[in-house]
């Protein structure tokens, strides 16, 4: 009886203590996330004069994004970011696999290797971009390399040229985070057991096939986070390109992205003049926020199913 | 691991078929370090040395650029905001969501799921998309150009991987801790800060290291909230610099050097925590 009575006591304490302590982390986080979340997703579907609604806009915010000349800038920014997010799956994410293989293979150094490798992901995109854009210059150490060694000719202008700049950007993107996909594969192959291996080695698999056939289908779970969070970099890439290429994703928009796009309706640089079009700017943001949630959805779902249970 | 390397081949084939992919990883680790080489010496050449000689140590080390960097870019004022914007929003988000995470991981409240994945939906949602309501919320708020509204922010941002992470680690504590600390009359508030707060330490280094990465590191809000020079962060100086001083490389080397300087000796310092991190939260960028 005494026992019930403390204990249902205490229960309320806890329940007004619980929604003590949670408040000052819900108010913020409400405040400043959810709160403008929720605002730009509704404001989406009205016409603005300035940063004031004026009137129920219905989906006409929406149609505008794909009629020209925003049609032009969307299909362009839209194609950037998938062609980003392929170059990543497989110049950061597939050759991080190799790393994490031979790392994997030879239990010495793997730690003083991860360390070097992650070391560039801890910089900030800005310094990486800018020390980039530095090296791969006209006159910078990469030309001169390249022309020491008989490679190249001349000057280097790989960042103004727009058939090789957005590459060269998901190249510095890659060097910045390949760190990550090591880290995460070597995690995973080693909780796959040695006897898978064992046996595997004993059936005659060399290394490739043991990689392929053995350790990829149980690197599942590793390989679906790096593509849902490789696919949620991409699409918000907005830093390496402002620092390297400018906010108009030079050379003319050939390196334009989403967010850049995106940024340049919301706070003024686009267009000749430019002008803000914050309904435009917030039908392309609850646009990309479909991409972002219903694209993650499915990768996880996706990679959901593929993991294979032993 | 083992199991592999003792196939029974001979020692010195084994080493010889080893020798591809130790050259592989030797390549990487030179594309890594070379940059970082070179940004490191060119710190100490003038433009027409960084021109001259490339790769070799310069040839007097001089201090030229740093003083120039910090004096006269005012690199140092920059590098202050950002330690002041870097330091309040660890504490802050540290602070709030050990006190969140405490009930929802401890007490039996029935709505502690629902608390939970309204917290964690954070880490998927992209608040960049939502910077034109924000920006108005910041100035309705007279936050604008202010440190502590880029500390209120960041601290926001960084609230749903710390809550995740607290929680985690919360919730595989013996219950006999805090039933024990209460029989003695410890408050609930005690009990957090003294008993279950230092139980979770590495939770603790995790989200101070990761938030500290993140928010030295951005530049996206500054870029959107801040115009005074007054109140720039380090990101943010350098995005300008790059274009300024475009002529005087030596400069901007030097002015990233500084830049990167603190993370540079977190990361030699911390490497293993950092690495051990990732695996256990992988809430990185």
């Amino acid at each position: 009886m005494i026992d019930r009575r403390r204990k249902s006591s205490l229960k309320r304490t806890q329940q007004r203590m619980a929604v003590l302590f949670i408040l000052p982390a819900l108010a913020v986080y409400a405040l400043f996330v959810l709160y403008p979340l929720a605002m730009s997703l509704w404001g989406s579907f009205f016409i603005w004069k300035g940063l004031r609604i004026t009137e129920f806009a219905g989906l006409s915010n929406f149609s505008r994004l794909f009629v020209f000349p925003s049609s032009a800038r969307l299909y362009g920014a839209l194609w950037h970011n998938t062609a980003w997010f392929f170059g990543i799956m497989v110049f950061q994410n597939g050759i991080g696999l190799l790393f994490a293989w031979l790392l994997f293979l030879r239990d010495r150094g793997a730690a003083f290797f991860q360390s070097v490798f992650f070391f560039p992901a801890v910089l900030s995109p800005v310094i990486v971009g800018a020390l980039w854009r530095l090296l791969l210059a006209p006159g910078g150490v990469v030309e001169w390399a390249l022309n020491g060694l008989g490679l190249h000719q001349g000057s280097l202008t790989v960042l103004g040229n727009s058939h090789t700049a957005l590459a060269m950007l998901v190249a510095v993107d890659a060097w910045n985070w390949m760190g990550l996909p090591v880290l995460i594969y070597t995690a995973g192959l080693r909780q796959i057991s040695g006897q898978i291996f064992e046996a595997a080695k004993l059936d005659g698999a060399g290394n490739a096939r043991m990689l392929f056939s053995v350790a990829l289908p149980l690197l599942m779970p590793a390989l679906g986070t790096l593509t849902t969070l490789s696919f949620i970099n991409t699409f918000n890439q907005f830093d390496i390109v402002y620092v390297m290429q400018g906010v108009q994703g030079n050379p003319s928009y050939s390196t334009d992205t989403l967010v850049t796009y995106f940024y340049r309706l919301a706070f003024g640089a686009e267009g000749a003049v430019g002008i803000t079009d914050i309904g435009l700017a917030l039908a392309l943001g609850t646009m990309l926020f479909l991409i972002l949630s219903v694209g993650t959805l499915l990768m996880l779902r996706f990679f959901d199913r593929r993991t294979v249970q032993l | 691991m083992s199991a592999l390397t003792m196939a029974g081949n001979p020692v010195i084939s084994r080493r010889l078929s080893r020798l591809p992919g130790w050259t592989v990883l030797a390549l990487w680790t030179a594309a890594v370090l070379l940059p970082l080489y070179i940004l490191v010496v060119s710190c100490f050449k003038s433009t027409a040395e960084i021109y001259d000689n490339r790769l070799g140590l310069p040839a007097s080390w001089a201090f030229d650029n740093f003083v120039n960097a910090w004096t006269r870019a005012d690199l140092g004022h920059n590098f202050i905001n950002s330690l002041i914007v870097t330091a309040g929003a660890v504490i802050l988000t540290i602070v709030v969501s050990a006190m969140a995470a405490y009930p929802l991981s401890r007490y039996r409240l029935g709505w502690n799921a629902i608390m939970l994945g309204l917290f964690l939906s954070g880490i998927m949602l992209p608040i960049r998309l939502a910077s034109v309501e924000l920006f108005t919320l910041m100035r309705n708020l007279g936050l604008l150009d202010s440190l502590t509204g880029l500390i209120l922010v960041y601290s926001a941002i960084r609230i749903p991987f710390a809550v995740f992470i607290f929680a985690n680690f919360m919730r595989v504590l013996p219950s006999e801790l805090d039933e024990a600390a209460r029989m003695d009359g410890a408050g609930e508030v005690r009990i957090l800060f003294q008993i279950i707060l230092p139980m979770v330490k590495p939770a603790v280094s995790i989200v101070a290291i990761f938030t500290a990465i993140a928010v030295w590191n951005d530049f996206f809000f500054p870029l959107i909230f801040i115009f005074d020079d007054r109140y720039k962060t380090v990101p943010l100086a350098i995005s300008v610099f790059v274009g300024q001083y475009r002529t005087d490389w030596g400069l901007v080397f030097a002015s990233l050097a500084i830049s990167m300087a603190p993370i540079l000796i977190m990361y030699c310092l911390l490497a293993r925590q950092i690495r051990e991190g990732v695996g256990a939260g992988g809430g990185m960028k």
